[in-house]
């Protein structure tokens, strides 16, 4: 597997303690500019408003959409293993052939969308943002999604034989 | 420049600024999210405990302060009440979340990364949101209260 990058100036991971406040600030800074919190679930939703051309989309947010993967790239290109041309998900696909591993992934996110529709926002939305504004919606929902995700994973590592 | 080019340009500018945390803090990889969810690594709740802790004093600072906005009036948080749907609604995402082993901005970036099967989340992402749509407008119930989401904001300046 070839990797690509720009130059290494990333460590392999930023530590939590950097990177944890970087987002905070985002959020802050975000907020000061626009008055608005920066959910990822809620930029899908209205980047399919905006692409179907529904009535009230907010089309900004769109651009927000699209930013995501392009700051995500320069951070990928920044690291020693840049970007490396694969399927993902390899510790899935060490165990499971790669059309059940899709398969797998497709109703996980399916779900992860649907559950983030009904419940108003994702890990970004409610996570960080909602509970930022102290929110006992988003309090509430954050709870109960990291809560689900622990037990759901000890649920897949035990039905797994402890493989994945 | 009009106000509608700049909100483009500032989206466009804090989304880049977020994927770029997400890519340097890895958080587009399954294993740290797998391994976060597994109990076995706590960077990535430090890291979620980090932002919240820098950004809710922040805000509730500035919202005592009636700190204006530079595009929107004054700051305004949201705070809605607990719902049934915010319990149903994040113990689903919760589960598909630690099947997929990503969420919906991790997502893009771990595609960028050059990971292909992300795309298969990515759809299935806007296909379970616009399930849940669907389903809201056939039912014509009320859609949940959405605090870190886009709202939409009387126009105060």
């Amino acid at each position: 597997m070839s990797s690509t990058t720009f130059a290494v100036l990333l460590p392999d991971r930023l530590p939590w303690y950097l990177a944890g406040p970087a987002l905070g600030l985002l959020v802050v800074g975000f907020f000061l500019v626009t008055n608005q919190p920066l959910g990822a679930s809620g930029a899908y939703v209205e980047t399919y408003k905006t692409v179907t051309r529904k009535p009230g989309a907010a089309t900004w947010r769109m651009f927000y959409f699209l930013g995501i993967p392009i700051g995500g790239f320069v951070g990928v290109m920044l690291k020693e293993d840049g970007f490396v041309r694969r399927a993902g998900y390899d510790a899935l696909r060490d165990e499971l052939p790669l059309g059940v591993t899709a398969l797998i992934v497709l109703v996980g996110a399916v779900v992860m969308g649907y559950g983030a529709r009904m419940a108003g926002g994702c890990t970004s939305g409610h996570g960080i943002c909602g509970t930022a504004q102290r929110s006992p919606a988003s309090w509430v929902a954050t709870c109960t999604f990291m809560g689900a995700a622990v037990i759901m994973t000890r649920f897949i590592r035990i039905v797994s034989g402890g493989a994945i | 420049m009009k106000t509608s080019t700049a909100y483009k340009l500032l989206g466009l500018l804090f989304g880049a600024g977020f994927g770029f945390v997400l890519a340097a803090a890895n958080l587009h990889e399954y294993d740290t999210i797998h391994n976060m969810l597994r109990l076995e690594e706590f960077d990535v709740f430090l890291l979620m405990g980090a932002a919240i802790g820098t950004s809710l004093p922040l805000l509730w600072w500035l919202e005592k302060r009636n700190a204006k906005t530079a595009l929107a009036g004054t700051l305004t948080l949201s705070r809605s009440k607990p719902t049934r749907q915010h319990v149903a609604g994040g113990a689903l995402f919760g589960v598909g979340w630690a099947v997929s082993g990503t969420c919906p901005a991790p997502a893009l970036v771990m595609l960028v990364s050059g990971a292909g099967l992300a795309i298969i989340t990515i759809i299935g992402l806007f296909v379970g949101l616009n399930l849940r749509d669907r389903q809201v407008a056939k039912l014509a119930g009320a859609t949940t209260a959405a605090d870190g989401e886009h709202r939409t904001l009387a126009r105060t300046s």
